[in-house]
């Protein structure tokens, strides 16, 4: 009895009103990110974001890119990864410097994230910065990190219809990087296929066939990053 | 599967305004989605209660409306109780 007043008081106490918000949930970190490239802008330094699934060979390429520029330009590396600090070892040994970044249970890397791994970083001592996402087609794609250029990694052992999947990341990529091309003819890669399928998605996107293992498609691949870097 | 970060950040976005408006709690939150938003609407349906877990929003709905096109994910209104006192 006494709980029902109770009820009732409670019932005339309150009202509900419908106020409107119209915020974006991703601007926190599209503000960020904006801090992120004017940072990178005024240091001059140009940003090469990878994405790509989990064991598309994004730290191969990363690897050989790495240890192919070190000579003529000043490369350095963030690398994105739920645990451990394998791929920054890694990295490393290219004589570089790297950054590891462990998300914990985050699947992709945000501004905030970078901002964090960079705050000790003089910028102006790089000149291409490379960050490697958390191997994930989906999450990293509502997340802009600031970079001068997106690069999503495709293997060939990954099927041709990926673009198809996943459209949403190859529409906030740049470019877009065939990897482990060497193995293409093992595993029957239709490459007109993919790439009938990457134009379906995102019409006129660059396409780079590159093979950390054997170098097939390298120099391409380094040049456009070169000249790119000083565009 | 990045949907329970968006729905915590979807829940400090509510909070802030909550405050800011001087309400009590959080009834309903109205989002709407892009398709192109790399946002999964059942994921963030799952999500949601456990981000509202413990804060003004806990027994909130979610109401999610698709957009036909766009990449944009906004919280559009929230639904609040106030204290007439």
């Amino acid at each position: 009895m006494v709980d029902g007043m109770i009820d009732a008081l409670h019932a005339v106490r309150t009202t509900t009103r419908i106020a409107e918000v119209r915020q974006s949930v991703f601007k926190q970190n599209d503000l960020l990110a904006r801090e992120l490239r004017q940072q990178f802008l005024e240091a001059g330094v140009f940003v090469v974001g990878i994405v790509s699934s989990p064991g598309s060979g994004k730290t191969a390429l990363l690897e050989k890119t790495l240890a192919s520029m070190m000579s003529h330009c000043r490369v350095a590396a963030l690398v994105g990864d739920l645990a451990t600090e394998n791929d920054a070892a890694r990295l490393m040994s290219t004589g570089a410097r790297v950054q590891q970044i462990t998300t914990g249970t985050i699947c992709h890397l945000d501004a905030s994230m970078v901002t964090r791994a960079l705050q000790d970083w003089d910028l102006r001592q790089v000149d291409i910065l490379f960050i490697e996402n958390v191997g994930n087609l989906v999450c990293p794609s509502s997340y802009d990190l600031g970079e001068s250029l997106r690069a999503v990694a495709l293997s060939v052992t990954e099927g041709e219809d990926k673009p198809l999947k996943y459209p949403t990341i190859f529409n906030t990529a740049d470019i877009a990087v065939i990897t482990k091309i060497d193995l293409a003819e093992a595993v029957g890669f239709d490459r007109d296929a993919v790439v009938r399928n990457i134009e379906s998605v995102r019409p006129g996107m660059r396409i780079f066939d590159v093979s950390a293992r054997t170098g097939a498609g390298m120099s391409q691949w380094i040049e456009y990053l070169r000249k790119a870097s000083k565009s | 599967m990045h949907e329970l970060s968006v729905a915590i950040r979807i829940v400090e976005i509510a909070e802030e305004e909550l405050e800011r408006h001087g309400g009590k709690r959080v009834v309903t939150t109205y989002l709407k989605v892009g398709p192109m938003s790399g946002v999964s609407k059942d994921a963030l349906h799952f999500s949601y209660p456990v981000a509202c877990e413990g804060t003004k929003l806990e027994g909130s709905l979610l109401s999610i409306t698709e957009a036909a096109e766009g990449n944009e994910l906004e919280v559009v209104a929230l639904e609040m109780e106030w204290s007439m006192e």
